[in-house]
């Protein structure tokens, strides 16, 4: 017997997929407008990506995003990781559920008030704001981020492979970096993703942490928007929206690569 | 009584005054939380012994192992290898290397690399460490496959991958974790005789963690038969068999009929016991009892004699064939005597016919020498 779709099916799944990706196809396709109106169609044009490249304010907003995005989010792996470790393996130790509470909360705090906490921090600490501020806070509310997936690792993994190593004469230190690192490293590389991502898409805690010179793209964004959707603002989206698709595609060809692979190996353990 | 002795006939050196063990545990206890893990155990293990340490789960048989390893440290007591006391010394500096039961193989690494990781561990010269991995793969025959990763291979390749690496290094004390627990049956048998040939050859000290009392019995020179924390008894594995000395080791190792009553006479080398089930045992008295003394007697099941017809003389019961279990070289019949008790017989099948015509609910009746079982006072 086939699988055939209802009626009702084709009708609820084209008006999902519409409402998720028709205002972003409608953004693509507007990005190529020939005409400065954004809701007017005139015509093919890659004028506006030449105009970008000219446009010396969203340039710059872009690179320090970039800069912050990289930075923090490699600096909030690492914390992130060691907590995550921390909170898999020592399931005894004073403060821990002091410490899950402290690391898991900026999961569900509004992001208005890490924003203005963090804000009110670095001006009781008389911290100039800007690049670093931003970057700081960027680490604090992303780490919990990178715990969240690496320790949902740790959990599944063998510890025996780590007495192992221990056992076969690999200090701590070694058996570290040798055993442990590369089996959680998907989830590590996961975890940055994720922080990266976040950073990189944050307005609000950005825009309470910043100062002069250091203003990211989405706080570029919003604020040109605020004067009026220019098809520049579009050409960026859509360069944005190729970078994660880019990256989600190849995400998906190396992991249905590791799926064919592990049939295969299981294949050559069979036959012997 | 007569001596049982080790499964290699010159191979004794727990009974040789003049020789020192290679390993000890002196008064170790190691407690988690309120639970007594080990519990105040001394135990001798002499050079190049197969030595195995068997029980249930949960007897403290791995924490034994671990705390050699170097991954749990004892509470109090003393582990002294080789005359050096291991006390504060960490796993990654211990002379002994564990297999263990997972295999715990690095899926990332290869089978050479796998085997290479603890040799480079001792910084020892590549060259060198290329020619220990071929050794160690010849010696667990499995030269083709150095490149392959662990995945790759069947579950008996990994094993002997795991047994490679524990090897590599060669350790003082080769200590393996149930190394046949996760092979299947046919495997199984196989691996003990090459594991047991291993061992010969390399003269290292193997100390083996398994609850199957068939492979402790068919690889080590002496078991430990342990239970919650304590050795019961540590002998060679036919003394252990034939000569048990408790009722818990009895029990544990192999089938047994086990007979509880008192001691109603003991004169010479001959003990009578009255049991609970309503009849006598007079057997060989081989341990020091008193008249009234409550005792166990216990019979494997193939030291007993089975018949269709009525037997005279003493050690005589009488029951209804209540199960037969036909195994090939043996058949086992469960007999119900009147008092409702189950006896165990097992006949080896010697000819290819029985001249024993026994069917369920015949008669049978049930006889074994005065040898044939054990007085137990534990």
């Amino acid at each position: 017997m086939g699988w055939r779709l209802s009626k009702f099916n084709v009708v609820s799944m084209v008006f999902g997929f519409s409402f998720l990706y028709l205002p972003i196809v409608l953004l693509v396709v507007y990005s190529f407008n020939a005409s400065r109106l954004v809701t007017v169609w005139s015509g093919f044009s890659t004028v506006w990506y030449r105009e970008l490249w000219n446009n010396r304010g969203l340039l710059d907003a872009a690179w320090v995003t970039l800069r912050v995005g990289v930075l923090s989010a490699s600096v909030a792996t690492v914390l992130g990781t060691m907590a995550a470790i921390a909170l898999a393996r020592y399931k005894r130790f004073t403060g821990r559920t002091l410490m899950t509470g402290m690391v898991y909360a900026p999961l569900v705090m509004p992001e208005v008030i890490t924003g203005l906490s963090l804000l009110l921090f670095f001006v009781a600490v008389d911290f100039d704001r800007g690049f670093w501020t931003v970057t700081l806070a960027h680490i604090s509310f992303t780490m919990c981020f990178v715990t969240v997936v690496v320790q949902s690792r740790l959990i599944s993994f063998d510890r025996s492979l780590e007495d192992a190593a221990m056992d076969l004469g690999a200090t701590p230190t070694v058996t570290f970096f040798q055993i442990t690192l590369p089996l959680i490293w998907p989830a590590v590389a996961a975890g940055w993703m994720l922080a990266f991502t976040l950073s990189l898409d944050d307005l609000v805690i950005a825009s309470f942490t910043t100062g002069p010179g250091a203003t990211t793209l989405p706080m570029k964004i919003y604020s040109q928007v605020r004067l009026g959707v220019t098809p520049e603002i579009n050409a960026v989206c859509t360069i944005l929206i190729a970078i994660v698709s880019v990256g989600v595609v190849i995400a998906t060809l190396l992991n249905k690569r590791r799926l064919v692979r592990q049939a295969r190996n299981e294949r050559l353990a069979a036959e012997g | 009584m007569k001596s049982l002795g080790s499964i290699r006939r010159d191979f004794a050196p727990w009974i040789d005054p003049a020789s020192s063990p290679f390993l000890r545990f002196e008064d170790v206890t190691k407690r988690f939380g309120d639970f007594e893990a080990v519990d105040d155990l001394s135990l001798s293990i002499f050079e190049s012994e197969f030595f195995a340490l068997l029980g249930p789960s949960g007897c403290g048989k791995s924490t034994l192992l671990r705390m050699l390893a170097g991954f749990e440290m004892p509470t109090s007591g003393r582990i002294i290898l080789d005359g050096e006391d291991m006390a504060g010394i960490p796993p990654y500096r211990r002379p002994v290397n564990m297999m263990f039961q997972s295999y715990a193989l690095f899926p990332h690494m290869s089978v050479a690399k796998n085997i290479a990781f603890g040799l480079k561990q001792e910084r020892m010269a590549k060259g060198e460490i290329s020619d220990r991995v071929q050794q160690v793969l010849k010696l667990v025959k499995l030269e083709d496959y150095a490149k392959r990763k662990p995945d790759q291979l069947s579950g008996g390749q990994r094993q002997r991958v795991a047994l490679a690496r524990s090897l590599a290094k060669r350790p003082k004390v080769l200590l393996l974790d149930e190394p046949l627990g996760a092979l299947d049956k046919k495997l199984r048998e196989e691996t003990q005789f090459e594991l047991a040939d291993l061992q010969h050859q390399l003269h290292t000290t193997f100390i083996m963690v398994t609850h199957d009392q068939e492979e402790a019995m068919t690889l080590a020179d002496r078991i430990a038969v342990m239970d919650k924390g304590r050795i019961l008894q540590v002998a060679p594995p036919a003394e252990i068999y034939e000569a048990p000395k408790s009722r818990f080791v009895a029990d544990f190792v192999g089938n047994v009929n086990v007979f509880d009553g008192t001691v109603r006479s003991a004169t010479g080398g001959r003990v009578t016991i009255e049991t609970t089930g309503g009849f006598d045992i007079v057997a060989e008295r081989d341990v020091g009892v008193e008249v009234g003394q409550r005792v166990s007697y216990v019979l494997r099941p193939e030291k007993l004699k089975i018949a269709a017809e009525p037997i005279s003389g003493p050690n005589v019961m009488e029951g209804e064939v209540w199960d037969i279990a036909y195994f090939g070289p043996v058949t086992s019949f469960h007999i119900r005597l009147d008092t409702g008790a189950i006896v165990k017989v097992a006949m080896v099948n010697a000819t290819r016919q029985s001249p024993l015509q026994l069917t369920w609910h015949d008669r049978a009746f049930v006889t074994f020498d005065e040898d044939a079982g054990l007085v137990v006072t534990q």
